[in-house]
């Protein structure tokens, strides 16, 4: 029974529709089901089945925004009192100074939210100065930026030697977005570009775990 | 044969004397003669004068009289925040509120906001150029306007939870973009280009194109022709292979395709339709001449025998772009000369 559960969740996540999600996940807990459960078995699950689509399909930012809000939607359902503890690392997520965009990293963190990540939201237009400051406070291990617009890639270039001026060597720089997955890695001088929302959570949960990272 | 000339040849898949070549230079031209973009996107003389010195720098068939995609917002009643040096962005938005709909008056080009000073720099343009050019105007196309309206968050969960009333919104937006649209032709524009970015399918899926987007695009154009455009042509942005089908009935005559398309899969969708593309605008940055004039030479390779293209970058090129860049561009349309 549980099993049908499951899976009416999952469908309702993946079609983005909040309040079936919503419903559906309360059922599971009034019949038992822990919340860590139903993250893995729900959330998570239904994650990677957007993930496998979007890589076979096209990608569009709806569809992602419609899963995100029902995501967002069950963990408040589940965690009224506010979220759970993050399971996995702390990312900083910014678009820099001169870009005011922020539809694809808000995309980035709400999907980060859903995989356990906890996700340091410096904004858009941020100094770089400010996103190397919360970084290393609040002990971001990787910094994501994302970028629309093409004129912020010479600030996107002083991350990496900024975070080596203060010696924070051991944080990932990963860049993504319309305008600056035009360029490699290399001209950028981060560790990677990602191409999708699904390929910086790839290329985060590789990096951080077992699996090497294939490069560009 | 002059450019306009050239251009309509190209439209009709007709013999032209050369491929027509038209870099999407914006502010580039502001950068290029030395003015800033703040000064360039609120002055339609400044604009025109740039215009016209980047066309007599480079030399190549269309002039673009277009600022920025905060134009049609502001004057809508959006509060834009400027900059010397980028495109303004929208600070607070005419309709985030989806309750003030009804009160949203579509603007008077001749004196809202920006608006009469684009009509301006189409004026001088024109008067300038006649028809020796093409002379491009510009408007958002309707599912962008709805995002600069609203915000895109807010354009999209209500495309998704309130469909009728989103539905709603891009027909403001039509209504905007066709009364503009007239204004910048009787200004002196031959084509206004339509630039609608958000209506990729890497925003919103094909199927709502096809439900939401192809019949306002339709009317649009449809008002643009009969309003004197010479032609219709439309910009959308990213992997756009699966909506090209639509591009027919929505009365697309060019289709400006982005890098990431393949371009013969491109003619294979489109086999009567003008395309113009798809240079990546990045490398107009930070590529050299030699890769600019490789893959330019790839493109005509493969799409000037069958007629009915026109050389061009996949969107905008970059405001710092170098120079030589975009001459590399211009050079390699005309070694087939």
């Amino acid at each position: 029974m549980n099993s049908q559960a499951f899976d009416r969740l999952i469908k309702a996540l993946l079609d983005g529709d909040q309040s079936v999600a919503v419903a559906e996940a309360v059922d599971l807990r009034n019949a038992g089901v822990d919340n860590e459960q139903i993250i893995i078995g729900g959330i998570e699950t239904a994650m990677g089945k957007l993930e496998a689509k979007c890589t076979v399909e096209q990608f569009n930012l709806l569809e992602i925004m419609l899963a995100g809000r029902a995501v967002t939607g069950v963990i408040k359902a589940l965690y009224p009192d506010g979220p759970p503890p993050a399971t996995r690392e702390t990312v900083a997520l910014a678009s820099l100074e001169g870009d005011v965009h922020d539809l694809g990293k808000n995309i980035v963190k709400t999907v980060l939210l859903a995989k356990g990540y906890r996700v340091v939201d410096c904004g858009k237009d941020c100094p770089l100065e400010t996103l190397i400051d919360k970084a290393e406070r609040e002990g971001a291990r990787t910094i994501c930026i994302s970028g629309l617009i093409t004129s912020i890639m010479p600030l996107v270039r002083q991350v990496l030697p900024m975070l080596q001026i203060r010696g924070l060597t051991g944080i990932k720089v990963l860049a993504g977005g319309a305008a600056l997955k035009q360029a490699s890695a290399n001209s950028l001088n981060v560790h990677y570009v990602a191409d999708s929302v699904f390929d910086c959570v790839r290329y985060l949960e590789e990096s951080t775990g077992q699996a090497p990272v294939q490069s560009q | 044969m002059n450019s306009l000339q050239r251009i309509q040849a190209a439209i009709h898949f007709e013999q032209t004397d050369r491929v027509p070549v038209i870099p999407q230079v914006f502010a580039h031209a502001a950068v290029l003669v030395g003015k800033t973009l703040g000064a360039y996107i609120r002055d339609g003389e400044t604009l025109a004068q740039c215009q016209l010195k980047a066309i007599a720098h480079y030399g190549y068939d269309a002039v673009f009289a277009l600022m920025d995609a905060g134009l049609e917002t502001e004057a809508v009643g959006s509060r834009l925040l400027y900059r010397n040096d980028i495109y303004p962005c929208v600070e607070r938005y005419a309709l985030d509120n989806i309750r003030d709909l009804d009160g949203l008056v579509v603007p008077d080009p001749n004196l809202s906001g920006r608006m009469p000073e684009l009509l301006k720099a189409a004026n001088i343009l024109r008067r300038e150029l006649r028809n020796e050019v093409l002379i491009v105007g510009c408007v958002l196309g309707p599912m962008t306007l709805a995002m600069q309206l609203m915000g895109p968050e807010k354009a999209l969960f209500l495309a998704a939870d309130e469909p009728d009333l989103f539905g709603r919104v891009l027909d403001f937006a039509t209504d905007v973009a066709i009364s503009f649209g007239l204004a910048q032709i009787e200004a002196g524009v031959h084509t206004p280009f339509v630039f609608d970015p958000s209506a990729s399918p890497a925003v919103v899926p094909p199927q709502f194109f096809r439900e939401f987007l192809l019949s306002r695009l339709k009317r649009l154009f449809s008002a643009l022709k009969s309003g004197g455009s010479l032609s219709n042509w439309l910009h959308i942005a990213g992997p756009a292979e699966t909506i090209f089908p639509y591009y027919p009935e929505a009365g697309v005559e060019i289709a400006n395709f982005d890098y990431c398309v393949n371009p013969m899969r491109a003619r294979k969708l489109l086999p009567e339709t003008c395309l113009n593309g798809n240079i990546k605008p990045l490398s107009f940055v930070e590529a050299t001449t030699g890769d600019i004039s490789a893959e330019c030479a790839g493109l005509l390779a493969q799409l000037a025998p069958g007629r009915g293209y026109i050389l061009s970058s996949g969107c905008e090129i970059p405001p710092e772009a170098k120079p030589e860049n975009v001459a590399a561009m211009v050079s390699a349309s005309r070694a087939k000369e």
